[in-house]
Formats: structure tokens, sequence, C-alpha cells
């Protein structure tokens, strides 16, 4: 930038140096006579006062354009991950709405107990999708309310739960808590927020998996942790969908059709990486898939 | 017969005013609409509802400082508050201003009904609330909602936060039946299907603390396959 300035000073540096140099150079300065009319002195005056304003203007304009370039590249820069997020709320939230738009259309006056079904049903389902947002947001966000927890208590009581669902008809459930040679240590934690993990995790072992599948709570004591184990023989996960089961709303394609936010992993990260825990998923295809979860046992994080 | 009631709703969204209001009107009540707190203050003076169902988020005086506004010059109208309730600072700020009771947007609106019908036949005309009392009694059971302590025979008894907050809910609501999923969203901020056992084990919790038999309860019934009521009668403490 600076050049272009020195660029644009040089006719008047040397007019400068040339009136330097006659003036006070010991030699002859001869006097120039110009005689113009003043028609085209009128239009030298106009043509020299326009030149700087259309340089003027002409710089405002790509000065501008230089910021908004700035712009769509700060925009550009936005984590990928939140456009995809963006997109995929837009196709949860489209799919619905279509659903009651059809619906009302549907009702056109007289009452018809499918359509009014229908757009209930689409109702609770975004409503859903809401609740899941929010609750996600809050794990961010509010401190959790840390009481100490018997995880065994948790899992028999969410395979008792969801040994009830349709979804486990023909699964052979197993559940295995060590009790010797003692039993499972406690962890500190929300019991809601844990119980809702794993019902999770369970729900989600049943819904992908086929009647004669097996699916197995396995838990047990590792070091400073409670690891607990949820693993069936389902469908598995195909290699390339496994980076993003973890991203809100991400559906895979074996999950079309079947009934979810697409939120459900999301939310569990959120809740044991709150716990300080972790938690991690393999999987194969054909074979079936285990969800690991790795929660810190309660004396070794609060002395 | 009694004249239709009327409840006074307040929300700059006419989408929700304009149903809502169809509604209560076609479940016997009559309504008046204000779109800010502004036409509300107006509306309440004007119009004098029974029950005013109040939104939080509005422009010029939010719901909040219609709230406190009202309760300040003792205008003791019952108030349902649309807020988000799960979260701890609202629930305190609800509490501070007297709202009578609380509902998390998106509500079914037979809930509201509900809510409607629970908080009018509850209501003492011109007196404080339950729910605006810090200190509230029954029996010798005594709840400091202030300190979040709770005292049964003048000895503290300890019970987890949301056991606590439980038992508030319960208190500023007696002889009310609340079903698990009233108690889920207004005390835990969700309503997850599978959240209902959190909501039997705390019960189960407070029992087990006020040493309350199930069976023959003193303080908390269970009404089978519909929820939870606090039987016994509660008054405000000091």
């Amino acid at each position: 930038m600076k050049r272009w300035y020195l660029v644009a000073l040089l006719p008047a540096l040397l007019g400068l140096l040339t009136s330097l140099v006659l003036n006070f150079g010991g030699l002859q300065n001869p006097i120039l006579n110009i005689q113009i009319d003043i028609g085209t002195f009128a239009l030298l005056v106009g043509i020299i006062i326009s030149i700087p304003c259309v340089a003027y203007l002409a710089y405002r304009r790509n000065s501008q354009r230089d910021h908004q370039q700035q712009i769509a590249k700060m925009q550009s820069t936005i984590s990928e991950d939140r456009m995809r997020f963006l997109q995929r709320l837009d196709h949860e939230l489209k799919n619905p709405l279509t659903a009651i738009q059809a619906g009302l259309a549907n009702l056109n006056g007289d009452i018809n107990l499918e359509a009014v079904d229908s757009i209930r049903v689409q109702t609770s389902r975004l409503s859903r999708l809401v609740a899941d947002l929010r609750k996600l947001a809050e794990l961010e966000s509010r401190p959790l309310e840390r009481t100490s927890v018997n995880l065994s208590e948790i899992l028999t009581d969410t395979v008792d739960i969801l040994q009830e669902s349709p979804d486990a008809s023909e699964r052979q459930i197993s559940l295995h808590i060590p009790q010797a040679p003692w039993p499972l240590p406690h962890i500190s934690g929300d019991p809601d927020l844990l119980f809702l993990t794993f019902h999770n995790l369970l729900s989600n072992a049943l819904k992908f998996s086929q009647p004669g599948d097996a699916v197995e709570v396995r838990a047990f004591e590792d070091d400073a942790s409670v690891v607990v184990e949820i693993a069936d023989t389902g469908p598995g996960i195909p290699r390339e969908e496994l980076p993003h089961v973890w991203q809100e709303l991400y559906r895979g394609e074996n999950a079309r059709g079947i009934p979810g936010s697409g939120l459900g992993l999301p939310l569990v990260r959120a809740i044991v990486n709150r716990h300080g825990g972790q938690v991690t998923l393999r999987s194969r295809v054909g074979q079936g898939t285990v969800v690991l979860v790795r929660l810190p046992v309660e004396n070794a994080e609060h002395p | 017969m009694k004249d239709r009631q009327k409840i006074l709703l307040v929300d700059d969204e006419p989408a929700i005013t304009t149903n809502l209001s169809a509604f209560l009107e076609r479940s016997g009540y009559t309504t008046a609409v204000a779109a800010d707190g502004e036409q509300a203050l107006q509306q309440i003076e004007a119009e004098q509802p029974d029950l005013i169902v109040l939104d939080v988020l509005m422009p010029k005086v939010d719901g909040r400082e219609v709230l406190r506004r009202l309760r300040q010059s003792g205008i003791w109208t019952p108030v349902i508050l649309l807020t988000q309730v799960g979260e701890a600072f609202e629930r305190a700020m609800a509490l501070e201003e007297g709202a009578d009771d609380y509902l998390n947007k998106p509500f079914e609106p037979q809930e509201l009904i509900a809510r409607i019908r629970a908080v009018l036949r509850r209501a003492r005309p011109g007196q404080r609330p339950l729910s605006a009392s810090w200190v509230l009694e029954s029996g010798s059971l005594q709840l400091d909602r202030r300190a979040h302590r709770a005292y049964l025979q003048g000895e503290e008894v300890v019970l987890t936060p949301k056991a606590m907050r439980l038992l508030e809910y319960l208190m500023t609501h007696p002889d009310e039946l609340l079903s698990r999923e009233r108690l889920l969203d207004v005390v835990w901020g969700w309503d997850y299907p599978v959240g209902t056992r959190a909501v039997d084990t705390r019960v189960a919790e407070l029992r087990r603390v006020l040493d309350d038999d199930a069976s023959d309860p003193t303080y908390i019934e269970t009404i089978p396959g519909q929820g939870y009521r606090f039987t016994s009668l509660v008054e405000p403490g000091e």
C-alpha cells in the first residue's frame, strides 16, 4: 500500500525537484507562456477535479469489497459441524411440519380422525426434539447435582424396564454385575441422568437388533473406574458412519424407519463427559456393536 | 349459576393467544388478551381477571416485571407463569415474585386447564398464595424454602436436592393430584418417558426420610395409575 502512495506522489516530487533546481540552482529559469481559450481551460479544470474524485470512489468500492470478502471468509470458517448440524435440524423440522401441513389439508373443514392423529404424533415428535435440544444445551451449562450412585441398581432397573418393551421381544438380554470379591463401587453423579444414559444405550441395542440377537450388559471395576459395556449381536454400523454417530441429529443409513431423534448418543456422550468419564463405540458390520462407558469411581474423584 | 371465571392471557405471540383463548372459552372461561406487559397491567386494572396466564419473554415490560409490580402493589390475583422452570435460577425468580404455578412451553392445552382449575380452587381471594410463602408447615413437617432445609419435629432431615425440590412443589400444591409427568416437568425440567422412574425414586426417598407409610400416608398419597398427592394440610409458617 505504502509503495503506491510513493508512486502517486512521484509527479509532485519530480515537480518539486525541478522547481528547486531551476529556482535556486543558479540556472536559467525560462518563462513558459501559455495561451489558452476559456473553453479548453474549463475542460482541463473539470478533468483535473474529476480524476481524484473518481479515484476516491474506486478506492471506496474496493475497500468495501475487501470487507465483504473478509466477512465471507469468516462465515466460511464457522465450523463445518455447525453447518451440518443446522442442515440436519432443518431436515428434522421439515418432515414433521410437512406431515402436519398435509394433515391439516386433509382436515379441510370436516373432522378426520386419522389426520388429527397424525398431526398430534408429529407435534409430539417436534416437542421431543425441542426437549432433547434443550437438555443438550443445559448439560453444557448447568452444574451436576451429584450424589453417591450405585450403578448396579441403575443397570438392574434399566434392564427390568426395557425387558418389558416391545423392542425386547425375542432378544436374549443378559446382565453381568460382579458381586465377588466385592460389589461394584459407587460413583459420584446424577442418578437420573445416568439412568437416562444406560436406558438410551440399551434401548438402542434393542432397537437396532433383530429377533434372536443377544444383548449383553456387563459392568466391572477397572482400576479407578467403573466400566459398563452394552453389547449386541445386531447388524453393526458401517465403518464410514462410525465417526458421525456422536454428532447431533446424525442418523445412519440403517436407522431409517426406526424412530429416534438422532440426539440419543450425543446426549449420552454429554452426560458421560460431564461425569468425568469417556464413552467409546466399536462395531463390525454383520457382527454387532459394543458401547463402552467408563466412569470414575466416587472416592477416586472426591477423596 | 356462578359467573364464568375470567382469564387474562398475556403473550406477545398472537398465534398462541388466539388459539388458547378459543380453547379456554370452549372450556367454560371468559378470556381477555394482552400482547405485552404494559397492556397486561392496564387490562388487569380494567378487567379484574380471576387468573392471569403470563408469558415471561415479552417486549416492553416482561412477565417477570408485571408479576413483581402486581405483588408489590398487593394484588394477589393468581398467576400461572409460562417459563422454563427446570432452570434453578428461573424457579427461584418465579418463587420470589409469587407465581402460583408454572408451565413449560410447549405444553398441552389440557394441562393448562388442569393448572388453571387447581390454582383457582386453591386461591384464597386477596391473600398471599402458599407459593409465595418462604416457610411452609404441615403437621410436624416444616420447610424453609429460602435455606432449602426441611425439619421433622424440629430436627433437620437430609434430602437430595431433587427430593427437596419435589417436596417443595408438593407442599405448595397440596391436595392436588399431580401426575408423574407434571412433577417431572416442573421439578426436573424434562419430560422423558423414562423420567417417571426418577419421580418414583424421589418419592420413595421422601417417604423414607419423612417416615411416611405409603399404605397409610400422612403426607404423600399414591393415586394408582395417576400420580401423587400431598394430603396433609399446609399452612404458611411464621
